[in-house]
């Protein structure tokens, strides 16, 4: 019975020595892993996290052994022995008092002192990236290279990148446990957190989280962070920087579009006549070649699994007219009266995430689903029934609003959906 | 115990003997208009208990909804609105209408039988600590029901919970209900304190108190200092909410951070305040099932208090991730780390306890050692996160999560366990069945860790809380997966001790006055203690009368635990039954539905809950002396 008692006291001693091994043997099967820091933030972190995982496990062993050892050894044999009626001992009390006092001073030193390093103003060549939260999206703001993006940003290893972070509307906490520790992005305040990715990382995706309760879709808050080359990133920013437009005939949307979803929109681009609104004058064939992760080189951990609601129904064999759509994001669909694409002066809401690259972005609505037809088409139709609680309107026609609780008469048909997603797909 | 040896002159109460099992249970029925009209402090406990056994069953029901939904990835058993109503009353729930009343169900029973009191200082505003606690608790919890529960966390950190962002009634329900509850922690805390101070038997020094006392006490001290504070930030929030005022209103310039700091204020002092009653009760388990006295009684008193003061200096350990500044976030690192400390003073001293002891596993026993155990786990994560750059990678992750369940459940919810094991026969003059009991211990210890434990990892590997969902191939699915399986493991537990209880209650073992052996005071009386508790006020000489008391407690014991007299043969004068504790309650919620409701409720609840005050304060406490 006692050895049996035994054995399971130490089960969970035995579970936890079973997954900290699994977890050195897989570390790559954890992508947002903490303990693999990417960062010198990370780094100042995981090395008072070891310390304080070095002393915790010694006074857990201590302390856990001791109460088994206690229990075990002075079992009740016999109902008729009186065991010693000792009330106390000072010098042992006045020891388990100092000795948790001197672990923790070598707990307090080195934090005191992290404390101040990480949170010193950042260095002056630093990449100042102004992030803003919102229900339940992100938007990113270069200062530098004057442009904006939303849910995605790209940063150049080797070089620290001061995050300087507000909010829209309620409090939100921007965290990428692979590179840093959170901070809060809080209405009426401004707050930073800064660091600087190793230069000697691989050129991929980190996922982003956002971690303080924000209303229905804060499970849905996601964003991606890419760390990229110097040059690739100089090369992403001027093609940032570029207005959007979607894709002229294909001879040239070839090269611009290696990833995967692209020969779509060339198709569309293919069946239809040029567009009637000047797509983009002032496109050349070195913003087309511009830097983009390519689709291949994604992780898996990035690409969103969400499946698709089966509420929404929607023809995806409809082909597109991007021309069409660029009308239509200006005019019946409204979508500019939120939405930015930069280039388009009729296009300049501030409400919602900025549009003017969107087709080269992983995934849509703050990390949810993945950029594709499927996934757009019914965003468009009724994000509302897509993700809890949203801004965006209900656009489809006949489709029922989850928030007003009523179903639309007017709205885009279909083939409009179809016309919307070809253009917002050709905005690489 | 065939073998134990019995002193005839005065029979079981030799030291660390158990009473022999009586024939029979004595039983104290009540109608149902007993029970409603009750000053009692043992029947308003026994209200306590069940009732928060009830909420308990209703936030675990929450949990294992959580849990099911996170038992594997991209699930959508239920919305994300759903979803965030029940992890706010998971939260709202066990801390407020579980946790905190299982506590005060033992502040009401024990504290009057271990001070040596017929009840406590003020029996009527007891039971309408009780009725406002039940009131509340409703009001806060019905609204699920019908989709509109509290859906901002427990939390409810402005601005998401102003008008603007919150326009539903979802936030009314919750500022309405916390504030209500508060009324009755605070009447509670101002009676349990007057109580300990005025009416110790003679003898009963404040350093002879039960440590249970002792502990709850000091809680009582914080409930009085922290609840105030939450009742002003709550008030802010009704007042922007109701009338329109701009206290949390960003659009207006207010300070989302007021919240935070005055809801921390309040909210950290309240994790003591809801596991200090339960280091009391492992206190009481520990010494006798090992037949010993606690291991440094003064020390432990000391590091309670401690625990008290530095409780309401660490608040902004919870707000690292706010950017308050390297200054304040070194000063309440470091404050946070002192109070580890003390904690560990007491963890230390109850292995003290134990050790050169005769330790005997019970179910209780079995659960107070879990407790410490559990708690140990608590405390070592808990300095983990003290550290505020290193918090900036666990905080609002599921490393908390496994944080504070490993102290609220490990801790709290062990420690009352223990104490409900301990203290059953005391309440109901029956044994609660022993063989399930371990079965029931052995089945919580194993889920606990396997619910928990795993959440380290997820944490660590990046999971936020609460989220609704979460994506496949993130390296979270089989933390998760074992964490919903211990969640239904608690879930089969739980339902064994629900079983258990019920059963030991109509059938179990009678238990007579003492049946562990124990030394303290409530051991003096039977089981279930008479209206009176005490037929001769008990003369105190030591820690533990039963034990180690000279011939007076003695004296007093015998008299103490063989009566079967009636309160009015013995000539003791009891207070008056009476409803309009419960009435004033009544009122007074209705009062604050007015504010949902309709404005002209408001004054008929008012004009009613003055009516009923009058009467209740113009009408006697108690039959006039003899």
């Amino acid at each position: 019975m006692i050895g049996n008692h035994r054995l399971r006291r130490l089960a969970p001693l035995g579970v936890a020595a079973v997954l900290a091994l699994a977890l050195a043997a897989c570390a790559q099967s954890y992508p947002n892993s903490t303990f693999t820091p990417h960062s010198d933030l990370g780094r100042s972190i995981d090395f008072l996290w070891n310390r304080l995982m070095f002393f915790g496990t010694i006074v857990f062993v201590l302390v856990e052994g001791a109460l088994v050892y206690v229990v075990i050894r002075y079992r009740r044999r016999s109902e008729d022995v009186i065991p010693p009626q000792t009330h106390g001992h000072v010098a042992l009390e006045i020891t388990w008092t100092l000795i948790p006092a001197a672990i923790l001073a070598f707990i307090a030193v080195p934090t005191v002192r992290t404390i101040f390093e990480t949170q010193a103003p950042a260095p002056a060549n630093s990449l100042v990236i102004e992030v803003t939260g919102h229900q339940w999206w992100w938007e990113f703001r270069y200062p530098e290279y004057k442009f904006a993006t939303a849910n995605e940003i790209y940063i150049p290893k080797g070089r620290t990148v001061d995050l300087v972070l507000q909010s829209g509307d309620v409090i939100h906490s921007f965290w990428v446990p692979q590179l840093a520790g959170k901070r809060d992005a809080i209405p009426n305040h401004t707050n930073h957190i800064w660091f600087t990715p190793d230069s000697n990382m691989a050129t991929t995706v980190w996922n982003g989280f956002c971690t303080e309760y924000c209303g229905d879709s804060h499970g849905e808050m996601h964003f991606r962070v890419v760390t990229v080359n110097p040059d690739q990133f100089a090369s992403w920013v001027s093609h940032q920087q570029a207005p959007g437009f979607f894709s002229p005939p294909p001879a040239v949307a070839a090269p611009a579009a290696p990833a995967a979803p692209a020969p779509a929109g060339a198709t569309i681009a293919a069946a239809t006549p040029p567009p009637a609104v000047p797509a983009n004058p002032t496109a050349s064939p070195a913003q087309l070649a511009s830097y983009v992760l390519p689709r291949a080189q994604v992780p898996e951990y990035a690409i969103p699994h969400t499946p698709l609601p089966d509420a929404i129904k929607f023809d995806d064999r409809l082909q597109g007219d991007p021309a069409a759509g660029e009308k239509l994001f200006v005019g019946a669909g409204t979508c500019n009266a939120c939405h930015s694409v930069t280039g388009n002066p009729l296009a300049v809401g501030m409400i919602g995430p900025n549009l003017t690259h969107v087709g080269s972005r992983i995934a849509i609505a703050a990390g949810m689903y993945v950029n594709d037809k499927p996934h757009l088409s019914r965003w468009i139709k009724n994000a509302r029934i897509m993700k809890s609680g949203v801004l965006m309107p209900t656009l489809g026609k006949g489709q029922y609003d989850p928030q007003t609780k009523t179903t639309t008469s007017a709205g885009l048909s279909d083939q409009q959906v179809a016309d919307l997603v070809a253009y917002l797909q050709a905005l690489k | 115990m065939a073998t134990t040896v019995i002193d005839t002159s005065i029979p079981h109460l030799q030291p660390y003997v158990p009473s022999p099992v009586p024939a029979t249970v004595q039983t104290y029925k009540s109608t149902v208009w007993g029970w409603l009209t009750t000053t009692d402090h043992k029947k308003i406990g026994t209200l306590y208990l069940f009732t928060a056994l009830f909420f308990f069953l209703v936030g675990g029901l929450e949990a294992e909804i959580i849990r099911a939904q996170l038992g594997a990835p991209n699930r959508h058993l239920v919305s994300a609105e759903t979803y965030n109503q029940i992890f706010t009353m998971h939260g709202t729930t066990m801390i407020f209408l579980a946790i905190m009343p299982l506590s005060s169900a033992f502040f009401n029973f024990l504290i009057p039988l271990q001070i040596g009191a017929r009840d406590v200082a003020f029996p009527r505003l007891n039971a309408f600590s009780y009725w406002v606690y039940l009131f509340g608790g409703l009001f806060i919890s019905i609204p699920i029901l019908f989709g509109h529960g509290p859906n901002a966390g427990w939390f409810g950190y402005a601005p998401l919970t102003t008008k603007a962002y919150s326009p539903g009634v979802n936030i009314d329900f919750w500022v309405l209900g916390l504030q209500i509850l508060g009324i009755s922690s605070l009447a509670a805390g101002f009676n349990f304190i007057t109580t300990i101070i005025n009416l110790r038997a003679p003898g009963m020094s404040l350093m002879r108190m039960p440590m249970f006392t002792w502990m709850a006490f000091i809680v009582q001290f914080m409930i009085v200092f922290a609840f105030p504070v939450i009742t002003v930030a709550l008030f802010f929030l009704l007042m922007d909410r109701f009338f329109g005022t701009q206290f949390y209103e960003v659009t207006s310039g207010g300070d989302p951070l007021l919240w935070q700091h005055l809801f921390w204020i309040f909210g950290h002092p309240e994790v003591y305040i809801l596991v200090l009653p339960a280091f009391g009760l492992v206190s009481e388990v520990l010494p006798t099932f090992s037949k010993k006295p606690l291991f440094g009684y003064p020390v432990m008193v000391y590091s309670g208090i401690l625990i008290g003061f530095l409780g309401f200096g660490v608040w902004a350990h919870h707000m690292f991730a706010v950017g308050m500044g390297p200054i304040a976030d070194s000063v309440f690192g470091v404050t946070t780390m002192l109070i580890a400390i003390p904690t560990g003073v007491k963890i230390f001293n109850w292995i003290g306890t134990i050790a050169q002891g005769q330790f005997k596993p019970t179910s209780a026993s079995l659960f107070a050692v879990g407790m410490v155990a559990l708690f140990t786990i608590g405390g070592i994560s808990g300095v983990m996160h003290s550290s505020p750059p290193a918090d900036l990678q666990q905080t609002d992750s599921y490393f908390i999560v496994a944080h504070f369940h490993y102290v609220m459940f490990g801790g709290s919810i062990m420690g009352i366990f223990a104490g409900i094991y301990y203290y059953f026969p005391k309440m109901f003059g029956r044994m609660l069945g022993e063989k399930l009991g371990k079965v029931h211990f052995w089945l919580t210890f194993v889920g606990m860790n396997l619910t928990f434990f795993p959440m380290h990892f997820s944490g660590m590997l990046g999971m936020p809380r609460r989220v609704y969902t979460y994506d496949a191939g993130q390296g979270w699915e089989l933390f998760n997966a074992m964490s919903t399986y211990g969640a239904y493991l608690l879930a089969v537990a739980t339902l064994i001790f629900i079983y258990n209880f019920f059963k030991s209650k109509k059938s179990g073992r009678p238990a007579g006055p003492n049946p562990w052996g124990a030394g303290t005071l409530e051991w003096t009386i039977p089981s279930p203690p008479p209206p009176y508790n005490f037929a001769v006020l008990p003369t105190v000489t030591s820690r533990y009368p039963l034990w180690e008391g000279k011939q007076a407690d003695i004296e007093s014991a015998r008299i103490n635990q063989q009566s079967g007299k009636s309160a009015e043969q013995l000539g003791i004068v009891l207070p008056y039954g009476t409803i309009k504790p419960l009435l004033v309650a009544l009122f007074m919620i209705a009062m604050f539905s007015g504010l949902i409701v309709g404005h002209w409720l408001i004054f008929v609840g008012a004009a009613a809950m003055v009516l009923a005050l009058y009467g209740w304060l113009t009408s006697p406490l108690e039959p006039e002396h003899h």
